[in-house]
């Protein structure tokens, strides 16, 4: 083929700019450390990344929302772990006052410490995590008991994700706690009112329920024991989950840096040798012969 | 002695050839950089006829035959359309790479929409918290916002298009003008008895520009003149008349341009239908019109989907204040547009404690079965078929595998059009080489016909001083 000299300066200018193109993209992809930076640059792994990145954050928000519940439902354990104490506290004393060998006086005594903890049982069921009170169903702006020990909450008990679309309810509400089968507040109220008339036949008669109660609690316990596995079993999935989806992303987003580098030194050793080949051919020519 | 004198007026005929292929050689030397320049030879030929004498014929010198171009033909016939295609391709895959707003990346539409619904999540947890309610919905009002910036990134992209399109149809204008007042010069000047190669040159350079820019292809008419044609087989120059395009707005395709011909015999412009241009013009409207507006159709659908959903499920919830029946989202009537249009609804983005959370109002304030509903629609599947992520997902790879699909075409186009640009300049180039051994071949004949000259010269002395 016919070589002319603008055939020359056309293919060193050519050659070149391709040379600079690769190290510019390589220099591109080790500076902002992305392989994908437009859509382009690989379809198939842009539209991928979105599912990953939608995944991501479906996972990391449920893993917040379950631990976050885990962590509410450990304030309940608390309470009820009192609630059970502030009963064993009551056995005690009514298996006490329940003998014939006490007086008024020591009676009466016995029903102020049992309005005592009347008012400590509601204080625990009227616990709260951060702003919420947590035994109040949904209604958890506002103490689910009152000072009587009556019920003010919601029925149906605040729900959590723990995965797409799967809900578990969180804390049992004051409802099935204190209210079902025994009602523990009238219960507490009904024997102090009993110590206070020196009533020692209520007081036996209400010894059953009392063991009734202290079981009822001790299974509410079980139970928000059983759902704080499970909040912090979604945690950890989600967090599992999560990371897993993170890691996609990378693979597919993300240089890696090694390949990246090495691209970079062969497009320089490519433009370099362009250049030098492109003044190396500059260099022949007649019109330097015949001066 | 009239044949001394012969030799001497044969020799200074000749020392005129001699000077002109000298000339052309230096001619060439001075235009080697010259775009769209084809070298010249100075086809010299023996003078005829001969003269006769005694028993032979006696030759009468060297003339200049004639000063042609160095082309080939079948070159030039493949070359319009390979600069018509790799111009419309790359013009196509520049325009497709310049939008970002359609990318995977961490401030585009896939982060916002994932965040909302990870604030929603938030919120669920506690959906009488005003922190969180005031997060929710700055969570949508970001998104929204992020619909409205890609949308108005693809839209001004397309209206950048617009632009490029305009200052195409001005520098075809140029070109056609060119092409139609060289038809005129060539014509005139080969009048004269000879080519006038340096006008045939600059004609081939404005019939390349007018390829490149319009995808118009020559077509020889008579008188020398060459009419250029656009695809659809419309005439954009007639011998020596010029056609004018012009960029008006197309109301048929929201007031984007189109290009019009006002043909070049006069009478009203027509509008050139998409299949009738080639060239730059027609990747910039292959762009515009085709992935840029279906990535904007596709962004207004999922935008006017998405706000149709999440107020489905938002108008059944209700608001701390016990309020239900709102719209969460504001995205107009029809899907067209909506990327641009969508914002959270007012009374909403005012006060976060309208946002619906609970399913009734006896369940407020921390009953979140109303945002479990929104949350819902995440993975549900949206009119058009697909969930929300999926339908973008899909959107994304589709403008992508659009833009790799004619960044490749490019790429392969660039590489016929070097290859058969290689060819004709293989051809046409000059050589400072070649045409410094043609300069030094041209001085060598002068100085032997000098010879020549001086040697009749002296013979001629010799006879007139015999006695």
């Amino acid at each position: 083929m016919r070589v002319t000299d603008k055939l020359m300066f056309h293919r060193a200018a050519t050659s070149a700019a391709r040379a600079r193109e690769q190290v510019e993209a390589a220099t591109a992809e080790l500076a902002t450390g992305l392989r994908i930076r437009h859509p382009g640059d690989h379809p198939a792994g842009a539209g991928l990344a979105v599912g990953h990145r939608q995944a991501a954050g479906r996972m990391a928000a449920i893993g917040a929302a379950a631990g976050k519940a885990a962590d509410e439902l450990a304030v309940a354990d608390d309470a009820l772990g009192g609630v059970g104490a502030t009963l064993d506290r009551a056995r005690e004393l009514a298996i006490q006052m329940a003998n014939d060998s006490y007086g008024p006086a020591q009676r009466a005594a016995a029903g102020a410490e049992m309005r005592m903890l009347l008012g400590q049982a509601v204080a625990l069921l009227n616990s709260r995590a951060g702003a919420r009170y947590v035994f109040a169903g949904t209604r958890d702006d506002q103490p689910p008991f009152d000072a009587a020990g009556n019920y003010l909450g919601t029925t149906a008990p605040r729900r959590v994700e723990i995965a797409p679309g799967v809900t578990e309810a969180a804390a049992p509400t004051g409802n099935t706690i204190a209210k079902g089968p025994v009602d523990i507040p009238a219960m507490l109220s009904a024997l102090a009112s009993a110590l206070d008339g020196n009533d020692a036949q209520t007081v036996r008669s209400t010894l059953g329920d009392m063991e009734d109660a202290v079981e009822q609690v001790a299974q509410a316990r079980a139970r928000i024991g059983s759902s704080m596995a499970l909040f912090t079993g979604a945690a950890e999935v989600s967090r599992v989950g999560q990371d897993a989806e993170i890691a996609a992303i990378s693979a597919l987003v993300d240089a890696d840096a090694v390949d990246a580098a090495s691209r970079m030194a062969l497009a320089q050793r490519a433009l370099d040798a362009a250049l030098t080949a492109s003044a190396r051919s500059f260099a022949l020519t007649l019109l330097d012969k015949l001066r | 002695m009239a044949d001394l004198l012969a030799i001497l007026s044969n020799g200074s005929a000749s020392l005129l050839a001699h000077r002109a292929a000298a000339s052309t050689a230096g001619h060439n030397l001075q235009n080697a950089n010259t775009p769209g320049y084809a070298r010249q030879r100075a086809e010299l030929e023996a003078t005829r006829p001969a003269h006769f004498q005694g028993d032979a014929y006696l030759g009468r010198g060297v003339r200049l035959g004639a000063v042609t171009q160095a082309r080939d033909r079948f070159l030039e016939r493949q070359i319009p359309a390979a600069l018509t295609a790799e111009s419309r391709s790359r013009a196509e895959s520049d325009a497709l790479e310049a939008v970002n707003a359609l990318g995977p990346e961490e401030a585009g539409v896939s982060s916002a929409l994932a965040d909302f619904y990870s604030s929603l999540r938030a919120l669920s947890q506690n959906a009488g918290d005003s922190s969180l309610r005031q997060a929710a919905v700055g969570a949508a009002r970001s998104l929204a916002l992020t619909f409205n910036g890609a949308a108005r990134a693809v839209e001004g992209a397309r209206a950048g298009l617009d632009a490029q399109l305009e200052g195409i149809a001005q520098e075809a204008n140029l070109a056609a003008a060119d092409v139609a007042r060289l038809n005129q010069e060539i014509a005139i000047a080969r009048a004269a008895g000879a080519e006038p190669n340096d006008l045939l040159d600059a004609r081939q350079r404005a019939m390349d520009t007018l390829a490149e820019l319009v995808g118009a292809s020559p077509v020889p008419a008579g008188a020398g003149h060459i009419n250029m044609v656009l695809p659809g087989g419309t005439a954009l120059v007639a011998g020596i008349r010029a056609g004018t395009l012009a960029a008006t707005p197309d109301p048929t395709n929201g007031g984007h341009l189109a290009l019009t011909l006002r043909p070049p015999g006069g009478g009203p412009a027509v509008a050139l239908r998409p299949a009738a241009v080639g060239g730059r013009a027609a990747g910039v409207t292959d762009a515009r019109d085709g992935s840029l507006a279906a990535a904007l159709g596709a962004l207004d659908g999922l935008a006017f989907e998405l706000a149709g959903e999440l107020n489905a499920a938002h108008r059944a919830g209700f608001g701390l204040d016990g309020g239900t029946g709102r719209d969460l989202f504001d995205a107009g009537a029809t899907a067209a547009g909506a990327a641009l249009r969508i914002a959270v609804h007012g009374g909403v983005a005012g006060n976060p404690d309208l946002l619906a959370a609970a399913a009734t109002a006896a369940e407020l304030p921390g009953d979140s079965t109303a945002l479990f509903a929104l949350l819902a629609t995440e993975s549900a599947a949206l009119p058009s078929g697909l969930p929300p992520g999926a339908a973008l997902a899909r959107m994304v790879s589709g403008f992508g595998a659009a833009a790799a699909r004619a960044r490749a075409i490019a790429e392969q186009d660039r590489g016929i059009r070097e290859h058969l640009e290689t060819l004709r300049e293989s051809v046409s180039g000059v050589s400072i080489d070649e045409e410094m051994v043609n300069l030094t071949k041209a001085q060598r004949a002068f100085e032997a016909t000098m010879k020549v000259i001086t040697t009749a010269d002296q013979m001629l002395e010799t006879l007139l001083s015999l006695k």
